[in-house]
């Protein structure tokens, strides 16, 4: 298994039998990227392998039905905003097309060159925390442990980076929680919080805008991980300097005043 | 016989297909909102899919994580009108979790790390699945009409992550016939789901779906 087989090219037979143990995964890399190259430039339509791969649905539906923790969401989440954070930085994206393509496949390692970028994005997040302030050194080092919340991080500087958003650091107010949140020029938040007690008998997170003068606007809830950091995205959130921004935690989903004290709060200053 | 080259009927499209093809538009604009809708509509099947492969939560959902920032990073690729975002879903988790039970028993030459579900999964005629909105009984319908030892090849692959090769050393059975069985199993299901499809079954999955 050291030496890696040459490209073998297969016929039609020899695709046609192998048809079953591709659709259920179980070729090898070498066989399967075999079977798609033939397939990507093969004239027969091959429809042996999708009346086989029509099946697999039945297959699936008969798994135990199991349900993800509530912190895979914000990881999710998280990721994907780095990942678009990225995206805006880098003009190397390819267009999407309908099909991959032979010359899109050879492209595929360029591609996997440029997501090394995004540790780029996350090596500036680290080093925004600084220059934000109100973040400690030994905050940084707990980020290392933290891959989830590292990337919310990323996320939320990543937001913070963009021309004309601001940027709030939120202190700790009736818990240690705190956390930093960045507002685009489109009103979208993005919030990552830490150190929240989890919440208990029922009751939410809710994070709230209070513009000054103006009664607060609840922004959304926020999903709390096992080691109490929480993230979210909000939108419809007053872009302007002085917007405060808060936490609470409501008894119930779905409240429409805030329920006192404030977990933790912060302003909203120009990133600049 | 000739109902194994008939193509399945189409289904008919549902409220719940447009809404998920609309969702992953919204997504290849990358909409953030629409990634989350997509993942609270399709978290239970796919950490399902993910647990019941891995089965180790730690690792199905690393899976799940892989196979939505797949989706978020490649909606683009999905081919309008051929089919369900559902069943493209699902390709792209079972791939990831086939990869992840291979990479922890490194016997088995990795595929080589792709963003793109296989091109085959995305061939026009896959999409074309009645199978996808099955209720129960139907699903027990057609596995029950597996032989144990065609149940046994296709477990093995499609839930065990297991090759072809390496199902023929664990049963003790010809690569070749090991091959037959997978064909056959999967055949005789889709006769049977074929038989099911021209009744009302699948007005009444529809409902059963709907979130």
């Amino acid at each position: 298994m050291t030496d890696p087989r040459p490209p073998v090219d297969l016929t039609c037979d020899e695709v046609r039998e192998l048809a079953a143990p591709f659709v259920l995964g179980a070729l090898d890399g070498d066989e399967a990227a075999a079977v798609r190259t033939h397939l990507a430039s093969c004239d027969d339509a091959h429809v042996e392998l999708s009346e086989l791969a029509e099946v697999l649905p039945v297959l699936a539906a008969s798994v135990p039905v199991a349900e993800p923790s509530v912190a895979l969401k914000s990881r999710i989440m998280a990721a994907a905003a780095a990942d678009l954070a990225s995206r805006s930085d880098s003009s190397a994206t390819p267009a999407p097309t309908a099909f991959p393509t032979a010359d899109e496949r050879g492209a595929r390692s360029a591609r996997s060159r440029a997501a090394a970028g995004s540790w780029a994005v996350r090596i500036a997040a680290v080093i925004a925390i600084a220059i934000l302030g109100g973040w400690n050194l030994l905050l940084q080092a707990q980020l290392r442990d933290e891959q989830a919340y590292d990337q919310q991080v990323a996320a939320v500087l990543a937001v913070a980076g963009q021309p004309g958003s601001l940027t709030v650091v939120m202190a700790p107010g009736a818990a240690t929680a705190r956390g930093l949140a960045a507002i685009d020029p489109h009103g979208r938040m993005t919030l990552a919080m830490r150190d929240l007690p989890p919440p208990t008998g029922g009751s939410v997170y809710e994070a709230w805008a209070v513009a000054p003068g103006a009664a607060p606007v609840p922004l959304g809830e926020l999903a709390v991980a096992g080691n109490g950091a929480a993230f979210m995205q909000g939108s419809g959130v007053p872009p302007s300097p002085g917007l405060v921004v808060a936490l609470t935690r409501e008894p119930h989903s779905g409240a429409t005043t805030p329920t006192l004290p404030i977990i933790s709060s912060g302003t909203a200053t120009a990133s600049g | 016989m000739s109902d194994t080259t008939r193509p399945l009927p189409l289904r008919v499209a549902t409220a719940t297909d447009d809404a998920d093809r609309a969702v992953l538009a919204r997504i290849a604009n990358g909409e953030l909102q629409a990634l989350d809708e997509l993942y609270e509509r399709y978290k239970t099947m796919a950490y399902s899919i993910a647990y019941r492969i891995t089965n180790d939560a730690s690792l199905a959902e690393d899976v799940v994580q892989d196979a939505f920032l797949g989706a978020w990073r490649n909606a683009g690729r999905y081919i309008q009108g051929r089919g369900s975002v559902k069943t493209w879903l699902l390709s792209i988790v079972h791939h990831r979790a086939i990869d992840a039970v291979r990479r922890r028993r490194p016997t088995t030459p990795l595929p080589e790390r792709e963003d793109v579900p296989p091109a085959a999964l995305m061939l026009p005629d896959v999409w074309s699945e009645v199978a996808a909105d099955l209720d129960a009984e139907a699903v027990r319908g057609a596995l029950a009409v597996l032989s144990d030892v065609q149940r046994e090849a296709i477990e093995l692959a499609y839930f065990g992550g297991l090759t072809q090769q390496e199902i023929a050393a664990r049963t003790d059975t010809p690569l070749g016939t090991v091959k037959s069985r997978m064909r056959l199993g999967l055949l005789a299901m889709r006769r049977v789901l074929l038989l099911e499809g021209g009744d009302t079954g699948a007005m009444d999955a529809q409902e059963v779906q709907a979130p």
